[in-house]
């Protein structure tokens, strides 16, 4: 019976192709717009996750907290605090260092991309890319540069090689490595120095702006977070600094990426939303025209139940239909976002997702059936004297 | 031969409420039909004879009086019984054929079995043969809009005949039709109430047709007037 039931819908859906292709569409835009929402965001936190994943969660990194408000007197980070740590034997590898953008000139041409000064800076960078040229910078080496795969290639006109000579500030450095490409267009476009020549060109003493400190295997990374910051608060008689975990900084991320999400996919469920009203008012104006055959079917024996599964059916393979081109768009527009991103310094990792895909098809069928209850009513609920009557 | 009647109409109104006033379209209408007789209905438009057809046929309720079809108060049914009544007991053939367009000749046949639960194999069997007898079995497939009126009405009665109803009504038949293809229509009509033993009520303006038929009632102001037997 309810195959049958969708046999007639499907032959009256095909019987005003143009209509229903039209009404379709509004849901296939919906259902596109939520499906690639949904899925680029999901690459966004997967492309996220993976860097921390790469950067370890066995560390503790630290950071000066913000401008506490008026009356407060904010200190930064300085060498002393590095040097509570390094007082510390839980830590494997401390690396910390400061960064700010700074004049680079290359072949008379000058931009202004970032620079970092760090020690021990090799470490964070083993950790999220590799060499593609030359080495590391080691401590001394206040004459040398290590430069990110966009400063070599891309940032200026000339392409950067091993060994060329740059201006920083004014002083004069070599490069001795290039960096892979990190995959996000901060970490590309940086260049890195030892912190001691970062300090000479910014005329900067002591202060540090972060520090990422290796935890070694087997040190509860929760309990020292806490033990760090009793230290800090007993040498420095503050609490203005900070001290997390990836792990922590990650959920963070988490959760104002679902923020975001909620707020996309609210967008993007306007867009359904009116794709629905383009459903009812389509099967609303199929009530109207069909009125006759509402009539006919139920001369000939159709019960208001009949009728009403009918036209709900319609709604509802047409809902599906939408949906199934709108799973298929939806996904390939991501893909493609995913891949431009990708290429252009923004890795994105967004991938097809069975589960989202099927959540698509459901639930624009039953944003059809919903759109199309109150016009099924309608039809269920004509006289078939009256109908059989309409012109 | 003992005649049993299978339709009994007593003190019958239909009254449709207009905006302001009241239009009673049957007043008060008494008829028995017999099993297996032809009766055509016949008189001046707005006498009641389509009212009264869509009444016994269930399509509408009367406001007041009795409906007995086969034996069974119908006046005061609810819909979904109705539409049992419909399905099972009646045909109806229309003067506009009212076929579902965008369905085919034995798919418009198949249709009223489907309500009625019938198997896919059953239903196309048995569309076939009724499509068959109507002598249409090569316009299995074709859409009403691709046959003749004449055809299509021969498509409205295999679906009228599809669930094997007792008896057949049929209003104006013949009226959207040439004279010689409603002839052929008539004598098809005629022919399942002679060799099929169905009722069958024809609503007519056609003399034709209603002097072929067993009795003929004659209606005016939504009561039956006068009902004369064949000469």
């Amino acid at each position: 019976m309810i195959n049958d039931y969708f046999l007639l819908a499907f032959k009256s859906i095909r019987h005003r192709q143009l209509r229903s292709w039209l009404t379709i569409i509004g849901i296939v835009i919906g259902v596109a717009a939520i499906v690639a929402l949904i899925s680029l965001s999901l690459g966004l936190q997967a492309s996220i996750e993976e860097q921390f994943e790469a950067f370890g969660a066995d560390r503790l990194l630290i950071a000066a907290q913000g401008f506490q408000g008026p009356g407060t007197q904010s200190e930064g980070i300085t060498d002393n605090d590095v040097a509570v740590l390094e007082r510390m034997s839980e830590f494997k590898t401390i690396s910390y260092g400061s960064a700010r953008p700074g004049e680079v000139e290359f072949k008379k041409e000058v931009k202004f991309p970032s620079v970092f000064g760090g020690e021990n800076a090799k470490e964070l960078l083993e950790s999220t890319t590799d060499l593609a040229d030359g080495r590391y910078i080691e401590k001394g080496d206040n004459t040398d540069v290590l430069i990110g795969s966009r400063v070599a290639n891309g940032l200026f006109d000339n392409e950067i090689r091993i060994r060329n000579n740059i201006r920083i500030s004014g002083k004069e450095f070599r490069v001795v490595g290039i960096l892979k490409p990190v995959g996000n267009q901060q970490d590309d476009n940086t260049l890195y120095l030892t912190l001691d020549a970062y300090r000479e060109i910014f005329g900067e003493t002591n202060q540090v702006d972060f520090i990422s400190a290796q935890v070694k295997p087997g040190v509860d990374v929760l309990s020292l977070q806490e033990k760090v910051k009793r230290e800090f608060e007993r040498q420095r008689g503050d609490k203005n600094i900070e001290v997390v975990t990836p792990t922590q900084i990650l959920e963070q991320i988490g959760n104002i990426l679902g923020i975001v999400q909620i707020v996309l996919v609210g967008i993007a469920a306007i867009s359904l939303i009116v794709g629905g009203i383009g459903i009812t008012n389509s099967m609303y104006t199929t009530v109207l025209e069909r009125t006759r055959e509402i009539g006919i079917m139920k001369s000939i024996g159709a019960t208001n139940f009949d009728v009403l599964s009918i036209f709900l059916i319609e709604s509802g393979i047409m809902g599906l239909v939408g949906g199934f081109f709108g799973v298929v768009l939806g996904t390939l527009i991501s893909l493609g976002i995913g891949k431009f991103s990708t290429e252009a310094g923004f890795k994105l990792l967004v991938g097809v997702n069975p589960g989202l895909m099927l959540f698509g098809l459901f639930f624009a069928f039953l944003v059809g059936m919903i759109s199309g209850a109150l016009p099924a009513r309608q039809a269920a609920k004509l006289k078939p004297v009256d109908a059989l009557r309409h012109e | 031969m003992k005649t049993e009647k299978i339709i009994e109409l007593k003190e019958v109104w239909k009254i449709y409420k207009m905006e302001e006033v009241d239009f009673p379209a049957l007043q008060g209408m008494s008829l028995d039909v017999n099993k297996g007789e032809f009766l055509a209905v016949v008189g001046p438009s707005g006498s009641g004879k389509s009212t009264a057809l869509n009444a016994i046929g269930a399509l509408d309720v009367p406001t007041k009086g009795v409906i007995y079809l086969d034996g069974k108060d119908i006046s005061k049914l609810s819909e979904s019984e109705l539409a049992q009544i419909r399905g099972k007991k009646i045909g109806f053939v229309f003067q506009s054929f009212h076929l579902v367009p965008s369905l085919s000749a034995i798919e418009n046949v198949i249709l009223p079995m489907i309500f009625q639960g019938y198997s896919r194999d059953e239903r196309t069997k048995r569309a076939k043969a009724l499509l068959n007898s109507v002598g249409l079995g090569d316009k299995l497939e074709n859409l009403p809009g691709q046959l003749s009126g004449g055809q299509r009405q021969r498509v409205a009665i295999a679906r009228a005949l599809a669930n094997d109803p007792e008896v057949i009504l049929a209003d104006e038949p013949t009226g959207n039709l040439d004279s010689k293809t409603g002839e052929e229509i008539l004598k098809l009509l005629k022919s399942l109430n002679k060799n099929e033993n169905k009722t069958l009520i024809v609503v007519t303006h056609d003399d034709k047709i209603a002097k072929e038929a067993d009795r003929i009632a004659y209606l005016a102001d939504g009561k039956v007037v006068d009902v004369k037997n064949r000469s």
